[in-house]
Order: structure tokens, then sequence, then C-alpha cells
């Protein structure tokens, strides 16, 4: 593109105001795995598609447990995605040691956004990862996504990676508030198969109202799938 | 110096304190207040060195409405008292220490909750608690009248004796009792269920 143009001089705004560096990084999101969060108010649900590997190799995690009532999955640079985490996993147990209770998922979803937008006002390299946070605090089940950008939202339906697009669309069609788990996780399923096609693996995690814990989903894939 | 005290009722938490600042030997002051407004919901009262516990209260002020703002909901009374008592143990551990004692009462989704918290930044959930030089007189009347199952007004009645007993005998006592009753906004839960 300008790159060309901008020499050897670390830039940030594109001629049309675009931050360069960071839409960069967002494609190298939409290079990823397919990954989603669908919520409810009984339930979160986060979903990955793992990667085929080799037959030994196996295939790396892609649901983090980040606290009890908290877990994250990602999207992009898997080494960016692991350093998200890793800060996650910092920021709920220092929160811990601060306050003497559970991280909220605000406040989680905002300290990330926060160390990204770091990244995105230095010449350095944003990181090229999207995370999707979902968790139980006292204001309910709550799911954030967060982008390289520094951007956070907030919401009931989130899709990262290759084809999140169209990932996204089949979550909306599919979507109503009053969706079982079981229906939750077939249609999770489903939006990562249409995007897929093939036989990949998909690892599910869990956040249920009922007992405010976030436990990945090893059991239920099997007779989903 | 001085005697505090913070009583715990199924209605609401309840501090009390007398309004004498010593000087050694000498009243500095006989109006002094002891108990600290945080906001709607809590409050501190202190014992020790006023400046140290001032600056204390007033920061955990600061901190409780950025966190509310920040997550959407109010710090509980235990992490209001977990962020004193943080700093109070840095400040030991660094040979600063802040010269004081706190006890935190106060309301929260969970219910009403007094705590206490010193210089050693040990945190202790309490059904109800004395402090200051008063506090030996003032835990007679409390260990012989407190019942968990009293009403707010009657927490407030047991608090003033309280005081009002140690000022009698405790030289670094004295000069009035203030009271503070901060009701609960929730039907408050088994008494059982707050000491875990």
């Amino acid at each position: 593109m300008e790159s060309q143009q901008a020499g050897r001089m670390p830039y940030f705004y594109g001629p049309e105001g675009a931050l360069v560096q960071v839409d960069f990084a967002l494609e190298a999101v939409n290079r990823g795995s397919t990954t989603l969060g669908i919520r409810t108010d009984e339930y979160a649900i986060l979903a990955s598609q793992l990667k085929p590997t080799r037959p030994l190799i196996d295939p790396a995690e892609k649901i983090y447990q980040i606290d009890e009532h908290l877990g994250a999955t990602g999207a992009g640079y898997i080494g960016d995605v692991l350093k998200l985490i890793q800060e996650l996993r910092l920021g709920a147990q220092k929160h811990r040691l601060t306050f003497d209770s559970l991280v909220d998922i605000k406040t989680a979803s905002e300290e990330l956004s926060s160390y990204l937008h770091q990244y995105t006002i230095y010449a350095v390299r944003p990181l090229g990862a999207s995370v999707i946070i979902a968790g139980s605090d006292p204001l309910g089940i709550q799911m954030y996504q967060v982008d390289p950008s520094g951007t956070y939202f907030k919401g009931s339906g989130f899709a990262i990676g290759a084809g999140s697009e169209r990932s996204l669309d089949v979550i909306q069609r599919g979507y109503s508030p009053g969706l079982s788990l079981d229906e939750l996780v077939s249609l999770a399923t489903k939006a990562i198969k249409t995007v897929t096609q093939d036989e990949s693996q998909i690892e599910f995690g869990v956040v249920s109202k009922t007992n405010r814990k976030f436990e990945k989903l090893t059991a239920p894939l099997q007779t989903v799938r | 110096m001085t005697t505090i005290v913070g009583i715990m009722s199924k209605e609401g938490a309840v501090l009390s304190s007398d309004k004498r600042a010593s000087k050694g030997f000498f009243i500095g002051s006989k109006i002094t207040q002891k108990i600290l407004k945080v906001d709607d919901t809590l409050a501190v009262a202190i014992a020790g060195q006023v400046s140290d516990a001032e600056y204390l209260v007033n920061a955990v002020r600061a901190e409780r409405s950025l966190v509310t703002l920040q997550r959407g909901y109010p710090l509980t009374v235990k992490e209001t008292t977990k962020l004193i008592s943080n700093v109070a143990y840095q400040g030991m551990k660094s040979y600063q220490p802040y010269f004081a004692e706190f006890i935190v009462a106060g309301v929260d989704a969970l219910g009403p909750h007094v705590y206490v918290t010193d210089m050693s930044g040990a945190v202790s959930a309490e059904d109800f608690v004395s402090s200051g030089s008063g506090s030996p007189i003032a835990y007679g009347v409390l260990e012989s009248n407190y019942k968990p199952e009293m009403t707010l007004e009657q927490a407030k009645v047991l608090g003033t004796n309280a005081v009002q007993a140690a000022m009698e005998r405790d030289p670094g006592s004295g000069n009035g009792i203030d009271v503070v009753a901060i009701p609960s906004l929730v039907i408050a839960p088994e008494v059982q269920q707050r000491r875990n």
C-alpha cells in the first residue's frame, strides 16, 4: 500500500485517517481460526475451531480458564492470544489480592483493552489477536469482545477469525434469549461449521448463572458432533 | 487513646465513638469526629494517629468511587476493608506503619457487615468490636449485652452504653459520644452466613 511513501519513519494514520497498523492487526485476526461467543441470561458459551494439525501434534488449546468465574478465547496469532490470556489471568489474580474478590467481567475486559491500546500509540507492532471474554459477576452473565485497537464491545453474539461475518450471520439468525445450553452448543457448532465445512474439532467453554463457574466443555462435544 | 465501637445487627451496622483527641496528658480537642463517612452505605471509625487514619480513609473513599464507576456496582464492605488493609500491610513491611486501627461498618448486597483492620493489615469480620484505650471497658458492656438478633435501635443503645462506660474510667476517652447507624438495604441473611 502506502508503505513505500512512508519511508523508514514509523507511521500511524493512513491518508484516510485509518490507523494503518491496527487495520493490519485486524486483518491478522481475520486469518485466525473461527471463534465465537454466544450469551443468554443463563449461559455464555465460547467456541473455537481447533486448527487441524499433523497426526502426532496435539492441537493448541483455544478455550482458556482465566479464573473460576471467567473464561476467554481468541483468534489471531496464537502467541499474541496467549500473551493476552496471560494478561487476563494476571489481572484476575491481582484483583483477588487487591480486593479479596473475583474480578468483574467489565473490569477484566477494560484492563485488557487498555493494554492493547498502548500498542496503538507507539511505534510498535499492535498485537494481532482479538479475544472474547465471558464470565459471571454480580451483574449477571456477561460477555465482551476486545480487539487489537483497544476497542471493546459488550454483547450477546460475537464471532472473530476466518469467516467471522458468515459465522455471526448464522448466530444472529439462530439466536433467541431463551436458548438452552444444548441449543447454544448446536448453534455455535453450526456457526463454525458454516465456515470450516470440514470435520475439524471445536472446543467449548461455558459459564452458567446457576453455579457461576466457567468450565471447559468436553463431554457434550461428542454428543453434538 | 479513644474508644470506638462497631456492632452488627440484623437490620444494619452501628458505629460509635467518643469525641476526645489526646495530646499526651492534654486534651487536644473535645469535638473530634472519629467516625468518617465514606459514602451512604459505609463509614469507618478510627483510632490512633488521626492523620494516618484520615489519609487512608480518604484514599479508600476515592478508590471506592472510582471502582463503582468502573464496574457499575459498588465495592462490598469486605473489599473496602481489604483496600485499607493492603496499604496498612505495606506500611508495616516498609517500616513506616500507619499508626491506626479501623472499624469498617457498612451494608452491601449481602447485608450488614462490621470488619476491623489495623496497622498489621490483619482483617477480621466481627459481630461486635471495640478499639482504642477504652476498648477493654467497652468490651465489658458489649460482651454482656450483645445479642445477634438485636434491632438497629438496640444496637445504637448498646454502642452508646459501651462508649459511655469507657468514658467513665478511661482518661483517654471522653467529651461526648457520636453514633452512626447504617440501615441495611436488603433483608439481612442469617448471621451465620456472614461469618464465612
